[in-house]
């Protein structure tokens, strides 16, 4: 990879801790996938922002999950 | 089939040999190849497709090759080398091969004289009617055209020649690609193409039978491997040298779209313990180069038993019709 070592090897560490993390909002995934995958069978068309509530609920979880973690 | 004494075979597969030495061959021979057997490929019917970019892969896999860890990606590559054909051919025919001729890092070594050659599908530096086998393991889902690397292949095998291959195909990776579709569908609007087109089982029999093989066999595995997660299926692909390399991909995925892919991943196709699915859908082929000797479907008029003989096979002695 070009540039900085520092950089790349930074985010392929973070990358790694995706998972840790994520496990930790369970809930709130499954309630956004919940969202999204309901579009694939009912009759409602998928659109931007659609689940957006869910998604910011995921989000903060995630955020502070992560920043837990890094403490 | 046919085992002569003396096979020469050609194998290629999916993965490249030392980094350093890759890149400079790579240079030097390409131009000298455009001008070997390719003159006589080119007229009406050739693809100009151009959907991958082949350079790019190259780089994925000397990068992949390059890791220090490189052997815990190769678990799809064994599954289909070593305990199903193409690998368990070669094996077989351990004993009569005069010549081996191989295109990729050797994973176990053999008895066999081998000789290792760069060589690009599409452009295969050899003379026609070379080859008693041709082996081709995962390799081929990255050719930009897909008929042309056929049609080369045929006319490198001599005549009763056999191409064996596996490569991905069909709904590959179709748990992936629909998470990253919803998810970029629902936080940007608009989605592009992540995961690579692929080639169905029908298209591939067509394929075969433009280029000229006889006798096809087309056959399809499914493979499932288990995942924690999207990211472990989208790291694992990339240490397997696996990443998209299509031209029409795009370089950035937002990071709220790998969040959002994950959860949509997760909640659709997860398993109850936690766990993700990943499909690999490997087409396995088989083709004859024609020749006289191979069975042929027989002449129109030359029956000599008709169908409604039938009903008197299972005739019992006594002469009761039933």
């Amino acid at each position: 990879m070009s540039g900085s070592n520092n950089v790349w090897s930074r985010n392929r560490e973070r990358l790694r801790l995706f998972s840790e993390v994520f496990a930790q909002c369970a809930d709130e995934a499954a309630a956004y996938g919940k969202c999204v995958a309901a579009t694939t069978t009912g009759r409602q068309e998928l659109k931007k922002d659609l689940c957006a509530r869910e998604f910011q609920a995921l989000k903060t979880c995630f955020t502070h999950a992560a920043k837990k973690r890094t403490k | 089939m046919n085992i002569r004494v003396g096979l020469r075979l050609l194998q290629t597969s999916a993965s490249s040999s030392g980094s350093w030495i890759w890149s400079s061959w790579c240079r030097s021979l390409r131009p000298g190849l455009r001008s070997g057997p390719s003159r006589g490929m080119s007229g009406s019917g050739r693809g100009t497709m151009n959907v991958f970019n082949r350079e790019m892969k190259r780089k994925q896999k000397s990068w992949a090759a390059s890791l220090p860890d490189s052997h815990q990606y190769d678990y799809l590559r064994d599954e289909v080398r070593g305990h199903r054909s193409p690998g368990r051919v070669l094996f077989v025919f351990q004993d009569s091969v005069e010549r081996l001729f191989m295109t990729d890092k050797a994973h176990r070594p053999t008895e066999i004289q081998t000789h290792r050659v760069l060589a690009d599908e599409e452009f295969l530096p050899f003379r026609e009617n070379t080859f008693d086998l041709v082996l081709s393991s995962l390799t081929l889902h990255w050719t930009n055209d897909l008929p042309g690397a056929l049609r080369q292949i045929h006319q490198v095998l001599k005549p009763d020649g056999v191409f064996v291959g596996a490569m991905v195909g069909a709904e590959t990776l179709f748990e992936l690609r629909c998470s990253l579709q919803l998810a970029e569908m629902e936080r940007e609007g608009g989605f592009s193409p992540h995961v690579s087109p692929y080639t169905t089982v029908t298209d591939l029999g067509n394929l075969l039978g433009q280029a000229g093989f006889s006798m096809l066999t087309v056959d399809i595995d499914e493979v499932q491997v288990y995942y924690p997660g999207i990211m472990e299926v989208m790291t694992d692909l990339q240490g397997m040298a696996e990443s998209s390399c299509a031209w029409n991909r795009k370089s950035l995925l937002h990071r709220d779209s790998i969040l959002a892919a994950a959860a949509v991943y997760q909640e659709m196709y997860g398993s109850n313990t936690g766990t993700v699915p990943a499909s690999f859908h490997i087409l396995y082929m088989i083709g004859w180069k024609p020749h006289e000797s191979q069975a042929k479907p027989a002449k129109r008029g030359s029956a000599t038993v008709s169908f409604g003989d039938l009903s008197k096979i299972n005739q019992p002695s006594n002469k009761d019709p039933s």
